[in-house]
């Protein structure tokens, strides 16, 4: 017990910092830097100004920030979901408490990233408790607030239940954050899928795809984080390190996670052909919305990010044998997954059901064309550094952790 | 995982769905009494008691007669609704006009917008007018899906929003089929009016915006001030049949306004007012029927 706290506490250490100034943690910090200094740019428009410099009006009432919201969430679930079916299945890897608490701190600082972006967004912001406070469960947003919530504490328990393996409650709160982790990304699906006045949201098919887009995207942000992360495992007498820079180089580690990024995508598309091409051999409701993602003024989102970017290019990626191409895959489906997302949610709120509504009052507001304004990708940046931010804590807050325990034990 | 963690797992997890299931079904079992409702909702107007009851008399002052002797009843006893005849409306916009004026609606924010349609080919066309107000449906999607409880069907039919409470998550806009529902984004009209203007006495406007953009509106029988970010600013927001001109015995003021009578409003729970014998006399449709929302605004065609 004593002697893993010990290997885990030194491999911790290795893992929150890299090597002191190797180029690859200065371009980290770089490019964590940039992010914070442009976000903190946006955050000062959309305090100062509120939601005036934004994109969306009322009749495309949600836009980038949602979208960024339910990629950190489903990233979160669908992180913690892998993380403990692989604990409880004793899959390779995965029973290393360094490998567990790298997960939580990551499914942590998604959700964080996820729930700022949707603040963000909010009308009135300073009442954002209100949906804890007074909730109604007939909605399926206050739901998921209190799912995420609890998905919180669970992720809290099981941090503090890692630095004791051998707690007959550690098992049984993994399974518990599994089965919200489960939960939580397809609700997201379902918030869209009851909302009967957008036919293109009005699918069952939309829960499922959306867990699966969480699992995958999940997944792949692990694994970049993984080929991200430089163990000090060429460390002059650092043996221990080494030895736990084995576990999170390992390739059965990496290959598992590689093989389902790659299930998810040929998943996520087998759903995506059957929704889409459904709609255009039979037109229905929803065929406006279709149009527009494949052949609209969203074409090449469609096109280019989601299906070139986040789907062809991954699966040739991830089909090599040669484990620096697996990073880029999965650090290319972790970003352009964000376009699955505003896929749903762009063209399914682009689509009125009565006609010539925007025609009838003219405003900016009342348009059914929404495209992301700087302010808002300004303020996507700062929720990115963010979410860096707070997973390099997270490792942080770890490696102290080990320590006390290490010095109590 | 060995028996006794198994067991932990299953009652973990039992417990977790047992409570979403709990707090799910409790949510749609109870339907929370937010308004008042029984005799002290009762209201004695004296609105045109002076004024002789005339055959001929114009329909406007039949319907304020007929929504004097409805506020007369318990509020869960009256059931507002609408009719628009189509034929009649020339698509002038007073009463969107007249609404924005009446709640001082901001930029981007409309109650009442009137859907043109042109029909036919060249030469053969014909304009079809479409005025939309909230429909305050019977089985309202916005209600549903607001996640504080700040939206919710009154005992008189009117779909009302609790501004202090709305956390402006813009759910209830993406549910509304109608598109009825509109985000006060916090715009005024004379934002940048007075950009690069001259400080001092000179200067046209004192703060960033006209002061007069700041006057409070009346919905919902409270005053609403959008100084300093105030509520409705960054609210959802909808036309709620100018309820707070009920309450004191005027019409709402898209009817009021509307220059060819086309606006028709009344108590669909009296036999005897104008709205039931139209409804009942003429071919009606409601918009979008099969969204099974049950609308409370009818459309004579």
């Amino acid at each position: 017990m004593v002697d893993t706290s010990t290997h885990e506490s030194q491999s911790q250490a290795g893992l929150a910092g890299q090597p002191e100034g190797s180029s690859w943690s200065r371009l980290l910090w770089g490019a964590w830097f940039v992010l914070l200094v442009l976000g903190l740019f946006g955050v000062w428009l959309r305090m100062s100004q509120g939601h005036l410099p934004a994109g969306y009006g009322s009749y495309v009432p949600w836009g980038l920030w949602i979208a960024l919201y339910f990629h950190g969430v489903g990233i979160s679930g669908g992180v913690f979901l892998i993380g403990a079916l692989g604990y409880l299945l004793n899959l390779p890897g995965f029973r290393h408490g360094t490998v567990l608490r790298l997960i939580l701190s990551l499914s942590v600082a998604a959700m964080v990233t996820g729930l700022l972006s949707v603040w963000f967004d909010l009308g009135r912001m300073d009442r954002a408790h209100h949906i804890l406070v007074s909730p109604s469960f007939t909605s399926m947003m206050a739901f998921n607030a209190w799912m995420y919530n609890a998905f919180l504490g669970v992720v809290g328990v099981s941090w503090y239940l890692s630095y004791r393996p051998a707690s007959s409650w550690l098992k049984p709160v993994l399974a518990l954050g599994a089965f919200f982790a489960l939960l939580f990304p397809g609700q997201s699906g379902a918030l869209f899928g009851v909302v009967d006045a957008k036919p293109y949201w009005n699918s069952a098919i939309m829960p499922i795809m959306f867990l699966t887009s969480a699992i995958t995207a999940g997944a792949a942000t692990l694994l970049c984080v993984l080929a991200l992360l430089r163990p000090r495992s060429s460390t002059p007498g650092s043996a221990d390190e080494g030895r736990e820079a084995d576990v999170l180089r390992s390739a059965e580690l990496q290959g598992l996670l590689r093989r389902v990024i790659m299930a998810g995508l040929c998943v996520y598309f087998v759903l995506e052909f059957a929704e889409l091409s459904i709609s255009l051999w039979s037109p229905g409701g929803h065929a406006p919305a279709v149009e527009l993602v494949l052949f609209g003024v969203y074409w090449w989102v469609f096109w280019i990010i989601h299906l070139l970017l986040g789907g062809l290019l991954p699966l040739g990626l991830l089909a090599s044998s040669r484990r620096s191409a697996w990073g880029v895959a999965a650090f290319l489906v972790a970003v352009t997954f964000l376009s699955t997302r505003l896929n749903v949610l762009v063209p399914g709120q682009a689509v009125g059901e009565l006609k010539g509504l925007q025609e009838a009052f003219s405003h900016p507001r009342l348009s059914y064309v929404y495209h992301a304004t700087g302010m808002e990708y300004l303020v996507a940046c700062f929720l990115v550094a963010v979410g860096m931010a707070v997973f390099f804590l997270g490792r942080r807050i770890s490696a102290v952790a080990i320590s006390r325990f290490e010095s109590r034990v | 995982m060995n028996r006794r963690e198994l067991i932990r797992a299953g009652a973990l997890v039992g417990a977790g769905a047992a409570a979403a299931v709990t707090a799910v079904t409790a949510s749609r079992l109870s339907g929370p009494p937010k308004d008042p409702s029984g005799p002290e909702t009762v209201r004695k107007l004296s609105v045109l008691t002076q004024v002789k009851e005339d055959v001929d008399e114009d329909v406007l002052l039949r319907m304020q007669r007929e929504l004097v002797t409805a506020m007369a009843k318990p509020v869960e006893q009256r059931r507002w609704i609408m009719v628009i005849d189509t034929r009649k409306c020339v698509g002038c916009h007073a009463c969107t006009i007249a609404c924005v004026a009446e709640n001082k609606l901001p930029p981007g924010v409309v109650y009442r917008p009137v859907v043109t349609e042109e029909r036919g080919e060249f030469p053969n066309v014909q304009l079809h007018f479409t005025p939309r107000p909230c429909m305050q449906c019977d089985s309202p999607p916005c209600v549903s899906v607001c996640p504080v409880e700040a939206t919710w069907k009154r005992p008189d039919g009117i779909v009302a929003v609790d501004y202090d409470q709305c956390i402006g998550c813009r759910y209830c806009l993406t549910a509304c089929p109608y598109g009825a529902r509109t985000s006060d984004f916090g715009e005024h009209y004379t934002d940048a009016a007075a950009q690069g203007a001259p400080e001092g006495q000179d200067r046209p406007m004192a703060g960033p915006h006209a002061p007069w953009e700041d006057a409070p509106n009346f919905e919902y029988g409270k005053q609403w001030s959008r100084q300093d970010h105030g509520s409705p600013t960054g609210n959802a927001r909808k036309c709620h049949f100018c309820l707070h001109r009920l309450e004191v015995g005027q019409l709402p003021m898209c009817s009021t306004t509307c220059i060819g009578r086309a606006t028709y409003f009344g108590d669909a729970n009296d036999p005897n007012s104008l709205v039931t014998e139209l409804v009942t006399k003429h071919h009606v449709q409601t918009l979008l029927p099969h969204k099974g929302t049950s609308p409370r605004v009818y459309y004579v065609v």
